[in-house]
């Protein structure tokens, strides 16, 4: 069984277990200037709380009441803290 | 309930106001509920794609715009370009953000761009319901206080508030900025804005908020720069810009401090209570995209649609249209009529005969289409808006990526069952312009209309199961085979999906007939003529000797590569004017065709040029040069399906 992360360490989004609540800490640089404006557009800011409902085929998240789903690829890149 | 804002400046004057926000917050609604005029409503983002206008019922001498939902500002797609261009192009006196109550910081994010652009503004805070039952709750006074101007909580769709929106029209006022940005951002906008201020000054719009989108590298403020006489210096100013400085470029900067400012003040006005009710929609929500269950899902909804239009569109409607009324009914009486009273045989010929106006052009268009179209519309009404289009998205992006797209491009192929024409239109929801030409490509390809679709259920399940299981998988592996080769071709990279997914709401039955009323009424306005006009030409054809000439000339292609008997020529012809007609007339020859012929006659049409709207649209879209490289590619295509998979048939056979 996976421990608990700790509370300031920092996690992938894609590496959430579902049904945990996180907060936004980082984008990395992969992701392109265009997504990294979308991603703030869409709530998406550090640190911002978000819960992660599931990870298959796309990872998707409650974001303030509205389901945001995101590609691996994205999600991957998007650093957060247990909440 | 309507919150004034604290200073109560005179009456604006109207002229042109608009309606802004985020994609699917009620825009549209709002719309007909202010102006009387329907235009299509969904729930999904990307419904409005251009900028609609009306005259408001409170003041039939103004003009209200409805405009694409915009994501952000600055504009990166084209629908979010259509709203940019209304607001540096119209005469805009007033906005009216229409804001989502439930998500407060997001409609806030859009507030701390649109308050910098100068114009006197009101905000409908919309979807109080769904908040409301989602636990949130806004502090409306509040709200206005911090913004300057007056915000007024509605729900569009049963009409509340809207009576107050109209009032507080009048107490419109100009925004209070939500933010001061970073001292280096400060500075570049007020460099940037001076020179605006000095050498262009827009006649409405403020050169703050010009300069904050110009920043952010907003290509319509961009064009709209290079057709100024002073745009030079504005230029020499934004080359003085540095660079990205840390991580984010210097759009994604701006866009972070206006979210910043958002949540704190989404903060302060609104508050979360503890809910732990989950809802039968928020379950089926759920089930829609789950990894496992989403595709049975997916498979029974597609039954349901097929037994719906398939089954009893298809087949009873038509049983009881075209053999009970027309075939027994309608037809004899007109045949007898046209038979008694018109003399020259040729006349009577042109209404009831063969290619007889009446008996091909209004039969196939009122006893065949009509019924199966009606289904298809009301079936689809329903899942748009019951919002599982949008949930589509997530479980097809694996697919999707296969040939170069993401699952967004579901919603403008989906759309493309009901009209490849408008679904064109819709691809201006993708985010790249080659995104737009493959999705365009594809659906012009391989995307049967609805009319289409419904001949093409009708016929091959009639025949049997396996008939319609051979279309299914030809259709879907040209879709992903050419698709593939597309992205392989098409210079550009794949953008990743991160897509909204909007709650799914029980389909309101008004909006639902309401939206398969003006599909049908269109559909009638351009189908009936086209159908006329091309029996029409089919007679005229048939009595010069030019089609008995083309049968013959294209027995080889028709008869020997795709195995058709040779009459299905005509069908052909006919499916240059529309493919759903050509499909139409394959099915009136359905009688002489054997189960591998109707499979392979209705691929290759399928397959065929798209009707003359669609391609009417492509050139819109994507110019006439690739309109015409896509027809130069389709055609061929088609008859290469066709054929290859009637030899492989009869291969197995």
């Amino acid at each position: 069984m996976n421990a608990a992360p700790h509370p300031h360490e920092r996690i992938r989004l894609t590496g959430t277990p579902v049904g945990r609540m996180v907060h936004i800490a980082e984008f990395g640089d992969e992701i392109d200037p265009l997504q990294r404006e979308q991603l703030h557009a869409y709530g998406l800011s550090a640190p911002h709380p978000v819960k992660v409902l599931q990870q298959q085929p796309m990872t998707v998240i409650l974001c303030d009441h509205v389901e945001l789903a995101l590609e691996h690829e994205v999600a991957r890149h998007i650093w957060v803290v247990a909440g | 309930m309507a919150h004034a804002a604290p200073l109560a400046p005179a009456p604006v004057p109207l002229c042109t106001l608009a309606l802004v926000g985020h994609p699917n917050v009620g825009k549209s609604v709002l719309f007909h509920r202010l102006t009387g005029t329907y235009v299509t409503v969904s729930n999904y983002p990307g419904t409005t794609v251009e900028v609609a206008r009306a005259a408001p019922r409170f003041d039939r001498e103004a003009s209200l715009l409805d405009t694409p939902g915009v994501l952000a500002l600055p504009s990166r797609s084209d629908d979010e370009r259509a709203t940019v261009r209304a607001l540096l192009e119209e005469d805009m006196r007033l906005i009216i953000q229409v804001g989502d109550a439930k998500n407060l910081r997001r409609t806030l994010n859009l507030s701390a761009l649109l308050a910098e652009l100068g114009v006197p503004m009101v905000m409908a805070l919309n979807m109080c319901d769904e908040a409301k039952a989602r636990g949130v709750s806004v502090d409306g006074t509040r709200l206005a206080e911090a913004l300057g101007v007056p915000v007024v909580e509605t729900v569009a769709t049963g009409g509340e508030g809207v009576g107050a929106l109209t009032d507080a029209l009048a107490r419109a006022a100009l925004p209070a900025p939500l933010l001061q940005y970073d001292p280096v951002l400060e500075r570049a906008i007020a460099r940037v804005a001076t020179a605006i201020a000095t050498h262009c000054p827009h006649p409405r719009l403020a050169a703050r908020g010009l300069a904050i989108l110009l920043i952010g590298r907003d290509p319509e403020v961009e064009a709209w720069l290079a057709r100024q006489a002073g745009g030079d210096a504005v230029r020499e100013a934004l080359v003085e810009l540095t660079a990205a400085v840390g991580r984010d470029s210097v759009p994604a900067r701006l866009a972070r401090e206006r979210s910043g400012a958002a949540e704190a003040l989404a903060r302060t006005v609104s508050h979360q209570a503890e809910l732990h009710d989950r809802t039968l929609s928020q379950f089926a929500a759920r089930l829609a995209v789950h990894p496992l269950w989403g595709w049975p899902m997916l498979l029974g909804v597609l039954y349901l649609v097929y037994l719906f239009v398939g089954d009893f569109g298809a087949g009873v409607l038509v049983g009881l249209l075209e053999e009970d009324l027309f075939g027994a009914v309608l037809n004899p009486a007109v045949s007898g009529f046209v038979n008694t009273h018109v003399s020259p045989p040729w006349l009577a010929d042109l209404l009831v005969g063969e290619y007889g106006l009446w008996t091909m052009g209004m039969t196939y268009a009122l006893a065949l289409i009509l019924p199966i179209v009606t289904t298809f519309f009301i079936a689809f009404g329903v899942l748009e808006d019951s919002g599982y289009f949008a949930r589509l998205s997530v479980i097809a992006n694996r697919l999707f990526a296969a040939i170069g797209l993401n699952g967004r491009a579901v919603l403008p192929m989906v759309l493309g069952l009901g009209c490849v024409t408008m679904a064109t239109l819709t691809t201006r929801i993708l985010h790249t312009p080659r995104e737009r030409l493959i999705t365009t490509f594809l659906m012009a390809l391989a995307i049967p209309c609805s009319a289409q679709l419904g001949v093409v259920l009708g016929m091959l399940g009639g025949i049997s199961f396996a008939a319609t299981l051979i279309w299914v998988v030809s259709m879907v592996g040209v879709l992903l085979a050419t698709g593939w080769l597309a992205s392989k071709v098409v210079p550009g990279r794949r953008v990743p999906l991160v897509t909204e997914l909007p709650p799914m709401r029980r389909p309101v039955l008004g909006n639902v007939l309401k939206k398969t009323g003006g599909r049908l009424k269109w559909y009638l306005i351009e189908v009936i003529p086209i159908f006329l006009v091309g029996t029409l030409l089919m007679f005229v054809m048939d009595r010069t000797g030019v089609l008995p000439w083309i049968i013959e000339a294209g027995k080889p292609l028709v008869s020997g590569w795709l195995g058709l008997p040779p009459e299905a020529s005509a069908a052909f012809v006919m499916g240059f004017l529309r493919r759903d007609f050509g499909a139409s007339g394959l099915f009136a020859l359905q009688d002489q065709l054997d189960m591998i012929q109707a499979v392979v006659g209705m691929v290759t049409l399928t397959l065929f040029i798209p009707c003359i709207a669609s391609l009417m649209m492509i050139v819109k879209e994507q110019g006439l040069r690739t309109a015409a490289a896509m027809v130069a590619l389709i055609v061929p295509t088609a008859f290469l399906v066709g054929g290859l998979l009637n030899h492989l048939l009869r291969l197995f056979a």
